[in-house]
């Protein structure tokens, strides 16, 4: 038998050696294509000059000019935890109108309800951030129910805030559907479902007194509607090209609806106590809120008409910044302008809030970092809510800056997915929390100076 | 220029708890090869060379798991001193005594170590005490060298085996470096006498040892590796965000993950020690080649699953009868199922029951069949050792269901044996069924794994979910153009997969007479490779946190 220990030495030997080599080769003229610098034997060894390691910094640009306007600043759009009218007296309360009506509603001066709209994308899927944001306003400012709740969803199973099971063969006609999108919701969403059923149990309400409406909202039908709700047969009137009908107003947390034959848009169904606050989340997935454009405005003046909102969230833009190497985001301002413009005109009596998209990391040189095109894109979205004279939001700096989502991924628990994208629950908790805290600095900061 | 910094050079030497050491570490290779050379120095003075190598496995350890190293040498004390004296008594009474007192120490520290958290969280859930759980660091590899020293102390008591009559044969059993962190479990009555023997390889073994290490490597640190950042980790993550199609392939994915992954680290600790003289039994034999789920255990993870037959399926009755133990596991097992479920899953009173009683059927019917009441022992005992097996992996209950799916599973395997040879005559097995049993072993193996990988019973059941209504044909190509890079992966890892293992000889056959200039040139080829592949954030092996 040949014994060939001695070759398992040199092999070890000769491929150390080499390898070290190689590796000290390297560090002094870098191989063409980097193929030993992620194998480097000795590269935690030395120092590295510190510049040879850094991304190149890119330039912040903004596709749209920012026009001087008098009595206000742009780079209020920079801080952090604070939403901002622009106003370069800061002692002037943002959301203004939205802050007085909740002021009003907190004094017990007027009973009414007060509606937030928060659109957005996947971030806010499954009623994450929006949860949060409405427990903590509901605890402040009083009201019970979950709002807003679409027919069907993809994510209704894991939804926590609401239960809802339907029948399966509801159709969906939506922003990712092709067909005519005029009269979408909010949601952008409208369903089609002659002889289907839904039943929803709001998870939300904690105060078992309080009379919850459970409200339907439909399209159009030149029929009256059978319905059977909670299996009592019903007969109800939807004449209106967006109507707004209590179903239910009693202390249930639940309700059945079993509908007809008659081919109405239905778009969902809301729990909402007589008074107070409420927060409808509409989560689309994928989309970056240019879809909205679709809509018909008379249709969006019909649902203020209807069920009005009294603010209106943005929570968009991370779909728009889906390849790591993008900076300049044109496109993007001159398709957004136009919706935060219509939202405007179609809801005159809310304000709108723009919200600068949260961090999100691509893989630069094999690590995780904030996507450098990000500083672009909230500039942008800050200039178009300053254009328009929106309000603004820097959720970015407000989670931590440069890098928070790797951090938020990386530290125990997790704070956010390995997607690098999307806070988890425990994240959009934070979020939400941020959020509220920036909306009750605008209510102090109202309430101190108007004593 | 780059300039040389003292301080991370010392700082190499020390534990860094955020890079325990690994075969793919560069410190590995200046280990390896101060190692290699001063054991080929000494490979004559067997003393000197046994010392040599109980140093290096313990700093091995303690650069994989800081001072954790103490506890490997304190339990390799207490084992080696129990051992000999249950050797010596001459009352069986005696040898009982001292064996159980090895049971306890190391299960004690098993357990101390691996389950008190899990222990006060159920007691939190179930008795309402509102007890802080510890903070214990799990010790890595200590479910790997316990289950080494308990065999060791089963075997001595069984009279199997004479023990170890020097502390530092003992030892280097224990702490030998190839396999201490990870496995393979290594049996003493076949390591101990490779201890003393002459240094000595042969041709084939240099050869098969390369061979292992960098196919091993390949396996782990470069299709396991890829996958696992691109499409499983973000998956299983939150897998409600993503369509039925990325879930099933996520499950694909890490079906090959964790073959690759660990059978990929096992290969390269049997490489080494065949390099070193020892040999250690292979620890997986292409197990997606099973064409059922039995024959899937003898294939997969074999140190483990041998480990569990003699020293827990054996001793509880082995395929005759059950013992009281099991018994009484197995019932509450039926009662944790039944309330598991209720409380797991929203489905009513009435369907917990049936599913208990469908899988008390599975356990039973086989002996009502046959009239052989050895088979419900039988049944019984597998279903409690992979009860035991699955919570060996991890203080979860995710683990214990893994468990029970495939103890289920392999009662179920068995009645369909019994089925086929009792009523389906004309049942044969030609290729087209064996194509078809190796595909369902499979998808029942990945249900396994949903569980097995899944943070927690919501992720699993929320992956299922999306594997069953949200499965739209439609996506597969959005899917494939979307992941072409990871399909790829998949593609060539299941490949290689189902690659013959004679093929492999093959590839050794033909390296065998290559020069050694050859071989340097295969292993930069292969660095070349893992250079472009490599990721910055280390990707920890699975195994490493069992």
């Amino acid at each position: 038998m040949v014994n060939t220990n001695l070759r398992v030495v040199k092999l070890t030997v000769y491929c150390l050696s080499i390898y070290l080599i190689i590796s000290i080769a390297d560090l002094l003229f870098t191989f063409p294509g980097k193929v030993f610098a992620k194998v480097n034997l000795i590269s935690n060894l030395v120092k590295e000059p510190a510049n040879q390691l850094v991304i190149a910094k890119t330039e912040v640009v903004v596709p749209i000019e920012i026009v001087p306007i008098q009595k206000k600043k742009f780079n209020l759009y920079l801080q952090k935890g604070k939403i901002t009218s622009f106003n370069s007296d800061t002692n002037i309360t943002s959301i203004k109108s939205f802050i007085e009506k909740i002021a009003a509603l907190k004094s017990g001066k007027k009973k009414r309800k007060i509606r937030i709209a928060y659109l957005g994308d996947s971030l806010i899927e499954g009623d994450l951030l929006t949860q949060t944001f409405r427990r903590l306003l509901q605890s402040e400012f009083g009201g019970a129910g979950v709002g807003f709740v679409p027919i069907t969803s993809q994510v209704a199973l894991f939804r926590q805030s609401v239960a809802a099971t339907y029948s399966s063969h509801w159709q969906d006609n939506s922003f990712k559907t092709k067909g005519n999108q005029s009269a979408l919701y909010l949601s952008g969403h409208q369903f089609f479902g002659p002889n289907e059923w839904v039943k929803m149990i709001d998870h939300v309400i904690k105060d078992t007194s309080a009379l919850i409406e459970k409200t339907l909202l439909c399209g159009q039908s030149s029929n009256p509607l059978t319905l059977a709700i909670n299996k009592t047969p019903t007969i109800i009137h939807a004449d209106k090209r967006f109507n707004r009908i209590v179903l239910r107003k009693d202390k249930s947390k639940e309700i059945e609806v079993q509908f007809g034959n008659q081919n109405v848009p239905i778009y969902g169904i809301s729990f909402e106590s007589e008074a107070g606050i409420f927060v409808d989340n509409f989560s689309f997935r994928g989309i970056s809120g240019i879809e909205y454009k679709h809509i018909d405005p008379n249709f969006l003046q019909l649902i203020q008409q209807e069920n009005p909102y009294d603010l209106i969230v943005l929570q968009f833009g991370i779909n728009v910044m889906y390849k790591p190497e993008t900076t300049n985001f044109s496109y993007y301002a001159t398709s957004f302008e136009p919706v935060i413009k219509a939202f405007k005109k179609s809801f005159p009596e809310a304000d709108i809030l723009v919200m600068g998209c949260t961090d999100r990391a691509f893989r630069y040189n094999s690590v995780y970092s904030t996507a450098i095109g990000i500083d672009s894109l909230i500039k942008l979205q800050a200039a178009l809510a300053y254009k328009t004279e929106a309000n603004f939001y820097n959720q970015y700096a407000s989670m931590g800056g440069k890098n928070a989502l790797v951090k938020w991924v990386e530290q125990s628990p997790p704070l956010a997915n390995k997607d690098y994208i999307h806070p988890n629950y425990r994240g959009a908790e934070e979020l939400g929390k941020l959020l509220f805290n920036a909306v009750m600095k605008e209510y102090n900061k109202y309430t101190t100076t108007s004593l | 220029m780059p300039s040389f910094d003292s301080t991370a050079f010392f700082q190499q030497f020390l534990y860094d708890p955020k890079h325990p050491l690994l075969f793919n570490d560069g410190f590995f290779v200046f280990f390896f090869g101060a190692f290699i050379a001063l054991y080929y120095q000494f490979r004559h003075n067997i003393p000197i060379r046994k010392f040599i190598f109980c140093f290096f496995s313990l700093y091995f350890f303690y650069k994989a798991s800081g001072y954790f190293v103490i506890v490997v040498f304190i339990a390799a004390v207490v084992d080696f001193i129990l051992s000999n004296a249950i050797y010596r008594q001459t009352t069986q009474h005696g040898k009982r005594i001292l064996l159980l007192l090895s049971i306890f120490f190391n299960l004690g520290i098993l357990i101390y170590f691996k389950y008190t958290n899990f222990f006060i969280s159920v007691t939190n859930d179930f008795l309402k005490t509102g007890f802080n759980p510890l903070n214990i660091m799990l010790p890595v590899g200590i479910s790997f060298f316990t289950f080494e020293n308990l065999s060791y102390t089963i075997d001595v008591y069984r009279g199997d085996f004479k023990p170890a009559r020097k502390f530092s044969d003992y030892l280097l059993f224990l702490s030998f470096f190839p396999k201490l962190v990870m496995g393979p479990i290594v049996r003493a009555h076949d390591f101990v006498p490779q201890i003393n023997q002459p240094y000595a390889i042969k041709e084939a073994d240099f050869v098969e040892g390369f061979f292992l290490i960098i196919s091993g490597m390949f396996k782990k640190l470069i299709i396991s590796d890829y996958i696992t950042l691109n499409l499983v980790n973000t998956v299983f993550d939150a897998p409600s965000r993503y369509s039925g199609m990325e879930n099933l392939f996520a499950v694909y994915g890490y079906a090959l993950v964790i073959y690759c992954d660990f059978s990929g680290y096992s290969d390269v600790a049997i490489g080494i020690a065949k390099w070193l003289g020892f040999s250690i039994p292979p620890n997986f034999l292409s197990p997606y080649q099973s064409q059922n789920i039995a024959e899937f255990w003898r294939r997969w993870h074999i140190s483990l699953s041998s480990w569990l037959r003699d020293y827990i399926y054996i001793p509880l009755g082995g395929n005759r009868t059950s013992n009281k133990f099991c018994f009484a596991l197995i019932i509450v097992f039926f009662i944790g199922l039944f309330f598991g479920i209720i409380l797991l899953t929203s489905i009513s009173l009435f369907f917990a029951l049936l599913i208990c009683l469908i899988a008390l059927i599975i356990l039973l019917l086989p002996t009502l069949i046959t009239k052989d009441r050895n088979i419900i022992g039988t049944n019984f005992n597998l279903l409690a050792t992979m009860l035991i097996g699955g919570f060996w992996h991890g203080a979860s209950w995710n683990f214990v269901i893994w468990g029970a799916i495939h103890g289920i599973g392999l009662a179920g395997y068995k009645l369909w044996e019994i089925i086929a040879l009792r009523f389906l005559p004309k049942f044969k097995s030609n290729r087209f069924n064996s194509v078809l049993g190796t595909i369902l072993t499979f998808h029942f193996v990945c249900l396994g794994w949903i569980f097995f990988k899944a943070g927690d019973f919501t992720i699993a059941s929320t992956m299922l979910h999306q594997i069953t209504f949200d499965l739209h044909s439609a996506l597969f190509i959005d899917f494939i153009k979307g992941y072409w890079s990871v399909v790829a992966m998949m593609v060539l890892g299941f490949f290689m997969h189902a690659i013959p293992n004679h093929w492999a000889n093959a590839v050794c056959t033909l390296l065998q007479p290559l020069k050694l200039g050859w071989y340097i040139l295969i292993f930069f080829l292969f660095l070349m490779v893992y250079g472009y592949f490599k990721s910055a954030e280390p990707v920890l092996p699975i195994y490493l946190q069992f």
